[in-house]
């Protein structure tokens, strides 16, 4: 897996971001903040006659692309689709078709924390917990709101879909895991009947949002956009792995789940209850414990070396461990 | 037989190396992210060279109550090993059959309390 360099794709890219900011435009900065097998992330500082704009670009990695995730083209139709709605996204300017064999989009680059810890921990961002549990709840309820056939990509699946995806993932390891069939035979068994289907985006979270000093700025990271249970998306902030060590906070380590599903109920009319947060938090712990088991395997198989997805294999034990206690509790 | 350093303290040299030497030196966010995982994967190394045959040990026992097999344990750690997933792939075709052995939930939990004990202690401790 290799990653270009900055001199390698300017030259395309500036020929690409022609058609929508104008002829007279000059790269200014560009530097590659995230790499990696799926996706690369890169800042871009671009002098235009306007002044300089601050963007982000999204391009594919040259590793294997996960099977579960949407394509760069329909991740920036649904970014523009949820903007469109009200959603507080990057504001996304164009898909740029590839740049140097890779397909690539550009949107704003925004400020704000995005890393977990310290959204739950840092004391300069004590005001923004106050308030990001309701402002989750509303961002929740706009993504949900989003007509489903403005993003006819998106795949749609119920529970019983969730589970029968995540079956085969288990089943593409090579190993037996017990823990993670007991927490199957159990969601299976409780598996709640399809009801409706809304737009998700599939991995909201403390971790995937950027945070300012007065809350919430912008719900980032939309390449799990899928249509199913709007409960699924609601409950996945409660799973601990995504509470960064503010265990007794459930919901993402910054607040209580009971006003925050209020909240979420009171502008949606639904009638989400916590018994199907709790059916869906032990299905998130599934899904992530399963995820953390198949990223270690990119690395086993040698799709993608490092040492972070092989130590994730290891961690996976974590989610082992809160599953069998919620099933426990739940009985 | 190797000379000293064994493999535990081997792997303590180089985590300790990278904690006190390497990583103060590091500024780059995402380097000095990787570098802390690297750590803590040395930590796990340490930890299940010094605990791991108890532990495995200790799971291969209890698995074999659960199914009820009474055949005596292997001495020899990687034939422990294989007899565990042996056990563990017989324990989780019986659970995705439906058909669950009595005490199987307190099994897995005492279970995954042991592989954390290895990778990942504190979070063990602060459990609730």
């Amino acid at each position: 897996m290799t990653t270009d360099g900055a001199s390698t794709i300017s030259v395309e890219l500036r020929e690409r971001l022609v058609p929508i900011f104008g002829a007279d435009i000059a790269i200014e900065r560009l530097a590659l903040l995230a790499g990696g097998a799926s996706k690369e992330a890169w800042a871009l500082d671009l002098r235009t006659p306007q002044g300089k704009r601050e963007l982000l670009v999204r391009r594919a990695g040259g590793g294997v692309i996960h099977q579960e995730t949407l394509t760069l083209e329909d991740e920036h139709r649904l970014l523009e689709v949820a903007s469109a709605a009200g959603v507080r996204v990057p504001q996304p300017y164009g898909y740029l078709g590839e740049i140097v064999g890779r397909p690539a989009f550009v949107s704003e680059r925004v400020s704000g924390e995005t890393i977990g810890r310290r959204i739950v921990q840092r004391p300069e961002l004590a005001g923004a917990r106050e308030v990001l549990p309701a402002q989750m709840a509303e961002e929740l309820a706009k993504i949900h709101a989003i007509p489903a056939e403005r993003v006819p990509f998106l795949g749609g699946i119920g529970a019983r879909d969730v589970l029968g995806r995540l079956t085969k993932e288990v089943d593409r390891l090579e190993d037996a895991h017990p823990p993670i069939e007991l927490g199957l035979a159990w969601a299976r068994q409780r598996a709640p009947e399809p009801s409706e289907t809304v737009v998700l985006h599939g991995d909201l979270r403390v971790g995937n949002l950027a945070v300012t000093a007065t809350g919430l700025g912008h719900v980032l990271d939309w390449e799990f956009g899928h249509r199913g249970d709007p409960a699924e998306d609601v409950a996945w902030p409660l799973v601990r792995a995504w509470r960064f060590g503010v265990d007794q906070l459930r919901l993402g380590g910054v607040g209580d789940v009971e006003p925050y599903l209020e909240r979420y109920n009171a502008l949606t009319g639904r009638h989400i209850t916590l018994a199907s947060l709790e059916y869906w938090e032990i299905v998130g712990n599934l899904k992530w414990a399963i995820g953390a088991l198949t990223q270690s395997r990119r690395h086993l198989s040698g799709q993608q070396r490092s040492v972070e997805l092989a130590v994730l294999g290891r961690l996976a034990a974590e989610m082992e461990f809160e599953l069998l206690h919620l099933v426990e509790r739940a009985g | 037989m190797q000379d000293r350093p064994n493999a535990a303290e081997l792997a303590q040299a180089v985590r300790e190396f990278v904690e006190t030497e390497v990583l103060p030196g590091i500024d780059d966010p995402r380097l000095r992210f990787r570098t802390l995982v690297a750590v803590n994967g040395l930590g796990i190394l340490e930890r299940e060279i010094s605990l791991g045959a108890p532990l495995v040990r200790r799971e291969v026992g209890s698995l074999a109550r659960l199914l009820g097999h009474a055949d005596p344990l292997p001495e020899d750690l990687e034939e422990l090993r294989r007899r565990a997933s042996e056990l563990n792939r017989e324990l989780a075709l019986r659970i995705r059959a439906g058909d669950i052995p009595e005490g199987t939930l307190a099994h897995l939990v005492a279970t995954v309390a042991d592989k954390l004990r290895i990778a990942s202690p504190r979070y063990l401790e602060r459990y609730r």
